[in-house]
């Protein structure tokens, strides 16, 4: 075990702010997650499917992985599958030399600007680091990865990047970094965030994002945000580059849709993440990159950890860890924390991290709530067994971190126990030191170095065990022919639904929920109410797409990605009543940009596109559009103590017109 | 005929608490049924199978399957923690082992933990048991999650006349035992500890109940060390108390 381990966590344990902050994690995580599975009644059959779908792709990574290839490719971006890390780095600095090149060439001396949103594969590939060595200049812009990176650290759980600072932590780092007075009020944080991330993104010369899900059939790459930075680093910038490890990979739509319904709720509590980014194409005028990392991950598919790589990084499994709860994420000292990082940190990150897995009691909290029912404690065993896969291919050392005294007296106990008369009198023994160690008490205060005696006291061992009592034990077995019944078997009562509501209704109250706001109104009110609405707001000027051109009256129209106007006005593909979601398409008018930099989005949807589930929104997923996007709600973090904070970088206020056309 | 099980007692149990053994004869006398004790049992190999350390366990779970495989009936055993071990654990430890892999999966379709033996195996709840005062249950981990018993041991200690059975907060926490790892991780593990103690203070009952000796050695070592009142009892020595 690096000896620093245990000094890490001896660290966590006395610092009170991060201990509050973690208890804080643990408890909203696991109250948001079980409120929002209570809306998804088959949850356990989803599970279940979701086990099942992951499987087939890790069994046949490389089939799954060379259609996926030749779906993007097709859908025109370019693809570049790395081995390792220093590959991926490499690639893409190529590519950002190449775009430098071209900078250069219009603003010689201006580093290139590089807008980043949340990734895990890049934190493991260290890109940051190497981009920065390069000259240029990297911005993290998820709120909670920037406020890490402000402070020089990296994320420490995969979700909640600065779960371990609390809002005075934020206000000192920004009144120092940002020269700002000091103020522990978290929407004012936000908003100072905010103004300086919008001029990163529209100044970005490329933006790199991650990737949640990899779809194999339509070559489609799925990322899910809520502060709609993910939508801006992959709409705005002329180059998009997007990482993703090689496992990410769903076979369909129909398998996305099913993800989508257990990624969001295990990892945050929603239904649906705020931005749900469909990608297919790059948007006119853009290129797009997709870096297909390996770096490990097919030796993990060939180990008998290969049910690791089912994992969709949503992180319940370290708000439910009791480990984690302690530790918090820095001081596994690995970017990915938790039970899943102790499983497959050894395999991407560093072999001797394989040693996390012995900080586990192996209480199973990991896999009771692991959306895609990976049996957590049963790889923790196999790494301690020593199945991580080594760099050379080689099996790791069994027991690597299990202290040097732990395993001679396993070794020993081995031998003690390998018969009943040598275990007999192994017992005999140790009762009799027992009573020379402590002959006055019935248990012994043993020190602590020994790890018991740190905080407990261990029974003596019995003057006669129970081998010695049982040939003097009678019995008096009652009622002998008592017949064994059918187990009466008690199962938890199934989730009652409300009853059913008209698809406007639910809509209206799920976007309601999510601080969204409907208006339903008859076609022909329609220009009216809407004159109404921006005349009320003060409201002149306006970016539309071309649904929107056709409705806005007496107000300028201004070209998109102008940063000065507050609304944009937008049609819709359709609407999902069961998660208060907007479907968005790239199309040819400016939908995406519309509906994304200002700070009011009206959308106008007819009701009779209004849908049930995402499941029935699954035809219109199909169509060629470059890219979609499924909207739910304003743009929204709660990356500063967990406190939802609405308008981020995405619009802070949603209203939504939807006529009524039955 | 009253029906016949071979009790594996558990190294723990044997070792630091047999009367808890006794007690589980008693309850299972109680329940009709006859027990059998394959006196060359030792210990089901899972402190080392846990630590990682394979090459330690395989020999003792060896010599575990060779004990029970010849004894008629269920096995019956007073831990969630070592029945899940028996049954899924062996099955990971002898997945390249044809031959052993075998014999594990038939020992592991008829272990049980003593509760769930119990009440889904003999259909009892009311073993006519009674115990004055106010009791609080801890699941044990292995024993909620990994053999995923619960509803077992609440309908026998509900059962339990006389007794009031109060809930404890945060039931489902783990109480930081863990094996080898309260020994790797001490600091880790008394921080749990100590939550979990808390918790059985804030139920005010005198009395805490598990159904695994790891955990419950664990509790009652940690209430000895800071002096709190309160004591840890099995399962077995309640149900196995009074009436008859």
């Amino acid at each position: 075990m690096p000896p620093d381990l245990r000094a890490r966590i001896r660290r966590s344990l006395a610092d009170p702010n991060l201990q509050a902050a973690l208890d804080q994690n643990a408890r909203r995580r696991m109250e948001g997650r079980v409120a929002a599975f209570a809306s998804l009644p088959d949850h356990a059959a989803r599970r279940a499917r979701a086990h099942a779908v992951k499987e087939g792709v890790v069994a046949h990574l490389d089939t799954h992985l060379e259609r996926f290839l030749r779906a993007v490719n097709a859908n025109g971006i370019h693809t570049h599958p790395a081995a390792d890390a220093a590959e991926a780095v490499g690639i893409i600095l190529g590519i950002l030399e190449q775009q430098a090149a071209v900078k250069g060439a219009s603003t010689p001396g201006e580093p290139l600007l590089v807008a980043k949103s949340k990734s895990m594969v890049s934190e493991e590939i260290e890109l940051n680091h190497a981009l920065e060595a390069c000259g240029m200049r990297v911005v993290e812009t998820d709120l909670g990865e920037y406020i890490v990176q402000l402070r020089g650290e990296r994320p420490s759980h995969i979700i909640t990047p600065a779960v371990h600072l609390q809002r005075g932590d934020v206000g000192r780092l920004f009144a120092e970094k940002l020269d700002l007075p000091y103020t522990e009020d978290i929407p004012t944080l936000t908003q100072a965030a905010r103004k300086v991330l919008r001029r990163v993104f529209l100044d970005a010369d490329v933006g790199i994002s991650g990737v949640n899900f990899g779809v194999v059939d339509t070559g489609t790459l799925c990322l899910v945000t809520n502060e709609g930075n993910g939508r801006m680093v992959t709409t705005l910038p002329p180059v998009h580059i997007a990482l993703m490890g090689i496992e990410r990979l769903v076979p369909s739509l129909d398998d996305l849709a099913l993800f989508l319904s257990l990624l969001p709720r295990s990892a945050t509590g929603q239904k649906l993440s705020v931005y749900t980014s469909l990608i297919n194409a790059p948007l006119p005028g853009q290129t797009r990159h997709l870096i297909l990392l390996d770096n490990g991950r097919r030796a993990l598919s060939r180990s008998p950890l290969a049910e690791s790589l089912s994992c969709i990084r949503c992180g319940a499994c370290l708000n439910a860890c009791p480990v984690f709860r302690e530790m918090g994420g820095h001081a596994y000292g690995s970017i990915y924390p938790g039970p899943i990082g102790a499983v497959i940190s050894g395999a991407l990150v560093h072999p001797d991290l394989a040693c996390l897995a012995q900080a586990s009691t192996l209480c199973g909290a990991c896999r009771e709530v692991c959306p895609v029912d990976i049996d957590l404690p049963a790889l923790l065993l196999r790494v301690r067994a020593g199945d991580s896969p080594m760099p050379d291919g080689r099996k790791g050392r069994p027991g690597a971190g299990v202290p040097f005294s732990v395993r001679l007296g396993l070794g020993a106990f081995r031998h003690a126990a390998g018969r009943a008369w040598s275990f007999a009198l192994f017992q005999r023994l140790g009762a009799l030191f027992s009573r020379l160690y402590s002959p006055l008490h019935a248990s012994m205060r043993l020190p602590a170095w020994t790890g018991w005696g740190f905080s407990k006291d261990l029974p003596r061992l019995a003057g006669t065990p129970f081998r010695a009592r049982w040939r003097t034990l009678r019995q008096d077995v009652q009622g002998g022919d008592s017949d064994p019944r059918a187990a009466p078997r008690t199962r938890p009562a199934e989730p009652t639904l409300p009853p059913p509501q008209t698809l406007v209704a639910q809509f209206t109250a799920e976007l309601s929920a999510l601080g969204g706001h409907v208006h339903v109104l008859r076609a022909g009110n329609l220009p009216g109410r809407l004159a109404e609405f921006l005349f009320d707001r003060g409201i002149e000027r306006v970016c539309v797409d071309e649904a929107g051109a056709a409705l806005v009256r007496g107000v300028e129209i201004v070209p998109h990605a102008d940063p000065d106007v507050t609304c944009g006005v937008t049609g819709a593909l359709c609407g999902i009543a069961e998660s208060g979601s907007l479907l968005l398409a790239s199309g040819r008018g400016e939908t995406l940009s519309a509906s994304l930099l200002p700070a009011i989005h009206v959308a106008v949807l007819k009701a009779s596109r209004l849908v049930a589930t995402l499941a029935e929104a699954r035809p219109l997923l199909n169509e060629h559009h470059a890219a979609m996007v499924l909207v739910s709600g304003p743009s929204r973090t709660a990356d500063i103590e967990m406190t939802l904070t609405i308008g981020v970088h995405g619009p802070g206020e949603l209203h939504v017109f939807l006529i009524d056309d039955s | 005929m009253p029906e016949t099980v071979q009790l594996f007692i558990t190294c723990l149990v044997d070792t630091f608490h047999p009367a808890i053994g006794e007690a589980m004869v008693r309850v299972l006398n109680r329940a009709g049924v006859r027990v059998e004790f394959p006196s060359e049992q030792t210990c089901c190999g899972q402190p080392a199978f846990n630590a990682g350390l394979r090459a330690d366990a395989r020999p003792l779970a060896e010599h575990t399957l060779r004990v029970l495989d010849g004894a008629p009936g269920a096995v019956v055993i007073p831990s969630g923690s070592c029945a899940a071990m028996l049954r899924h654990g062996y099955l990971d430890l002898f997945a390249g082992q044809p031959d052993w892999l075998a014999r594990a999966r038939a020992l592991a379709e008829r272990t049980y933990e003593l509760c769930e033996y119990l009440v889904d195996v003999r259909g009892i709840t009311e073993l006519g048991a009674c115990w004055e005062g106010t009791l609080t249950y801890h699941p044990s981990c292995h024993l909620l999650r990994g053999l995923g018993v619960d509803a077992q041991p609440r309908l026998l200690l509900g059962a339990v006349k006389g007794a009031r059975v109060i809930e404890l907060p945060e039931r489902e926490d783990c109480c930081g035992f863990g094996g080898v790892f309260s020994l790797e991780h001490p600091e880790l593990s008394a921080e749990f500890l100590d939550r979990k103690l808390a918790n059985f203070e804030k139920t005010k009952a005198p009395t805490l109940v598990t159904a695994d000796t790891g955990c419950l050695i664990h509790l009652q070592g940690g209430l000895r060390r800071q002096g709190r009142a309160g004591r840890v009892v099995h399962i077995a020595e309640v149900l196995a108390r009074g009436g008859g």
